[in-house]
């Protein structure tokens, strides 16, 4: 990382930095670096410019073009097992209430058939 | 005088035999009218409601064929009779056809059932049909019931089948419609050539009785037609004979005399809607089937 011709260490290294100091995870000496390495990169350089028309795409479509950072989806886990209740109980409540209204799939046939009972 | 005496006893040991040993629509014959009297039923917040009533009437032999229709659900069924002394056993066929779901590609898929189911009550006594299925399932607990009284009662001689439905609630689908089976029927025939026509001819004609000649006499010309009434062939599809469909259809046999082929077969119902039937001389002989008069 501190090759200044960028020679000796492999483009992906970089390329990881550049997405990593869009995200504003870097701190101030790795962001020095990044600056003194593309300077001297037109390759990095570029790569960073088309990283940002990305997010800049990104930001757009998401209704906010003036955003700092492009919000990444995040899930977490105890909403997700919030979620996948609800669902669970959803299922076993309308199954409920289907069984009772419809009855089950298979049940005994005599059941469905006609009845005649004399008052 | 002791022969004659002789034979009046058998006559009235015989008579007191019959009297016990035949079956009660023999004895009752056209003289007795049955009616099905039936309401039905459907729960309601404030309790059962009627959905819709009617009845259905007719000589002893009458059935009663009764269709209800659901959007998952199409029930038909003929009810018959049997008079047993004082009380009455009552016969339903079922015919049903429920809608089961959808098959993957989005068809729906349904179940058909055929059954029979016999009870046995006392003449104005009140029969539940619960077409849907038993009480205790909840679902059928929510569907309609049928309530059903069989009368009887002296008619004459008036065998002419009558049917009433009244829809309290007319986007339901019910049918209600009585099944006899003609002891006898009114053919008016005409002879018919270009814009003329015969006289009509109605004859009363029993099925499977003899051929009968009959002259139709058009511009002049005598036609004489060899005619019999016969049943028409038993229904192939299950369902149409087990809801004796073509009950009251009989076919009218027309021929010539002494001739080996018959011109023509006219099969129809008893409902005074003409059937034509085009003769090798170029005429069109018309009939007309109908239920016939009380005697």
């Amino acid at each position: 990382m501190t090759d200044a011709a960028g020679g000796g260490v492999a483009h992906e290294s970089w390329l990881i930095q550049i997405d990593a100091e869009l995200d504003g995870e870097l701190s101030l000496v790795e962001r020095a670096a990044l600056a003194k390495h593309l300077a001297t990169c037109s390759h990095c350089a570029g790569a960073r410019a088309s990283q940002l028309e990305v997010r800049v795409a990104l930001a757009r479509s998401a209704g906010n073009p003036h955003a700092f950072v492009v919000p990444r989806p995040a899930i977490r886990a105890d909403t997700l097992a919030l979620w996948v209740a609800v669902a669970l109980g959803s299922g076993i409540l309308a199954g409920w209430l289907a069984h009772s209204r419809w009855g089950g799939p298979g049940g005994s046939l005599e059941d469905t058939r006609a009845a005649i009972v004399v008052q | 005088m002791q022969l004659s005496s002789f034979s009046s006893a058998l006559a009235a040991l015989a008579a007191l035999f019959l009297g016990f040993y035949l079956p009660a629509p023999l004895l009752q014959g056209p003289g007795t009218r049955l009616t099905y009297r039936i309401r039905i039923m459907e729960p309601a917040a404030t309790g059962p409601r009627v959905v819709a009533s009617g009845a259905v009437s007719g000589p002893l032999d009458t059935d009663m064929r009764l269709t209800l229709r659901s959007d998952s659900a199409e029930i038909e069924s003929l009810f018959q009779v049997t008079p047993v002394g004082d009380t009455v056993n009552l016969g339903a066929e079922f015919f049903t056809k429920r809608r089961v779901g959808r098959s993957r590609r989005g068809l729906p898929l349904w179940e058909h059932d055929t059954y029979r189911r016999i009870v046995r009550l006392a003449w104005n006594d009140t029969a539940r049909v619960y077409p849907f299925g038993s009480a205790r399932r909840s679902s059928a607990s929510r569907a309609a019931w049928v309530e059903l009284v069989l009368e009887r009662e002296f008619a004459g001689g008036e065998a002419r089948p009558a049917e009433e439905l009244e829809l309290v609630d007319s986007t339901r689908d019910f049918r209600l419609e009585a099944v006899v089976r003609p002891r006898r029927a009114r053919v008016t025939l005409n002879l018919v050539r270009g814009d003329t026509v015969s006289a009509p001819r109605p004859m009363d004609l029993l099925p499977e009785e003899p051929a009968r000649l009959i002259q139709l006499v058009l511009g002049g010309r005598v036609t004489t037609f060899e005619v019999s009434l016969t049943r028409p062939a038993p229904a192939r599809s299950p369902r149409e004979r087990a809801l004796a469909i073509d009950a009251d259809v009989v076919c009218l046999r027309v021929g010539q005399p002494e001739a080996d082929q018959p011109i023509g077969l006219l099969c129809a119902r008893l409902n005074n809607v003409a059937r034509q039937l085009p003769l090798p001389t170029g005429d069109t002989l018309a009939a007309t089937f109908a239920w016939p008069g009380p005697r």
